[in-house]
């Protein structure tokens, strides 16, 4: 690995996180960011970070090998093979959907005392009926937007658990967009905060709440997308992630 | 007296929840919906705290901490960020313009009062008696 490829955090930035207990993404996601913000990224450097990371190379090959249903029948085996079929675009999307990840689970738990499990997909019913839609774009260093898929039925549940808000509350569409739009605002700030501690220095839109029947999911322009799903007792819901990391775009 | 809590964020629904945490402690909450907003208020109720949130529209956090740092008559009132954002440089630039603590969203109602009772003397709401 080249000595670019290192991340060593500043001891003032070090002290800083001790003090305020931030957190920040995993090592391995940090360095292929890092490689990215550079521009410098050659597949045998990619290949060696993601090799270091056993559960980002699970992924990527579970990724690669999209019909395989045990390892046995991967048809891709190695994490150079997968990222061959997959492209490192598709595999830094991987990369970076696990800062994201986790500030969902984090939201979740922590503002409405949900339990998340994430699972694949195809295990949720799709929303295709009306639904409600959070959106949160990026542009800077690498754009990308997330979106929230959440039934409709979520909205008095989020309303009283984060506020002990009643549905006469919410039937102020004020009110309860400006409930789901923190909830936005909670999850892409602390998936933001990652991406710049990596060198991926971004700035937010302002979360835009709508209801839609269209559950197709967006990719951005000369990007990658992937969908995630999310169970609990109270609730089912998805999650897209589009990004494209090799554009630079402020506007 | 009770300590006075100004707390700046667009967003209504945290204005909401930090009201619910110091319910039970007698301090008086007041709020501002931007930076702009918050340095009025922060000039006409001279709070003991500001909870300030980074990103809002027509001032951001950032720049009413310094503007609120180059005033001398509300440059000392101690400053807690509330904010989802969290990255190195981000904090950095914060912490030189000087800040009391930094709290990341998401929080839990605890959180933010134990923050605030590291700068504050919070006691719990006198309890009514019924005459």
């Amino acid at each position: 690995m080249t000595k670019e490829h290192t991340l060593m955090p500043s001891p003032h930035a070090n002290d800083m996180i001790k003090k305020f207990g931030l957190e920040s993404a995993s090592e391995s996601v940090q360095l292929l960011t890092a490689m990215i913000s550079k521009r410098g990224a050659n597949m045998e450097d990619f290949a060696k970070i993601v090799a270091q990371d056993n559960d980002l190379s699970e992924r990527l090959l579970r990724a690669a090998n999209p019909r395989a249903t045990c390892k046995a029948e991967y048809r891709a085996t190695t994490v150079e093979d997968a990222l061959q079929r997959i492209g490192m675009s598709f595999a830094l999307l991987l990369a970076m959907s696990d800062p994201l990840l986790r500030a969902i689970f984090n939201a979740f738990q922590t503002m409405l005392n949900i339990e998340l499990t994430a699972l694949p997909p195809k295990e949720l019913t799709p929303l295709e009926t009306e639904h409600v839609l959070g959106e949160v774009t990026f542009v800077g260093k690498t754009t990308g937007l997330v979106h929230l898929r959440l039934p409709c039925s979520a909205v008095p549940l989020i309303g009283e658990r984060l506020l002990g808000l009643t549905p006469d509350d919410l039937a102020d569409p004020g009110i309860a967009n400006d409930v789901l739009g923190e909830m936005c605002n909670m999850v892409v700030g602390n998936f933001k905060s990652n991406l710049c501690d990596a060198g991926l220095q971004c700035k937010l839109s302002a979360p835009k709440i709508a209801r839609t029947t269209d559950f197709k999911i967006q990719i951005v322009n000369g990007g990658t997308s992937e969908r995630y799903a999310f169970r609990s007792e109270e609730l089912e819901f998805f999650t897209d992630l589009s990004v494209n990391p090799w554009v630079e775009c402020w506007k | 007296m009770s300590p006075k809590i100004l707390s700046i964020d667009d967003s209504k629904a945290v204005r909401m929840i930090v009201q619910r945490a110091f319910r039970p402690y007698d301090c008086t909450i007041c709020e501002a919906s931007n930076g702009e907003e918050g340095l009025a208020v922060a000039a006409n109720e001279k709070p003991d705290l500001i909870l300030l949130d980074i990103t809002m529209p027509v001032m951001d956090g950032v720049a009413m901490l310094a503007a609120l740092k180059k005033n001398p008559e509300l440059k000392d009132i101690p400053v807690i960020m509330l904010t989802a954002e969290h990255g190195r440089e981000n904090v950095a630039n914060i912490v030189s313009l000087g800040v009391r603590d930094y709290l990341v969203k998401p929080f839990k109602d605890e959180q933010i009062v134990e923050k605030a009772q590291g700068v504050l003397p919070l006691q719990p709401k006198p309890v009514a008696v019924a005459a």
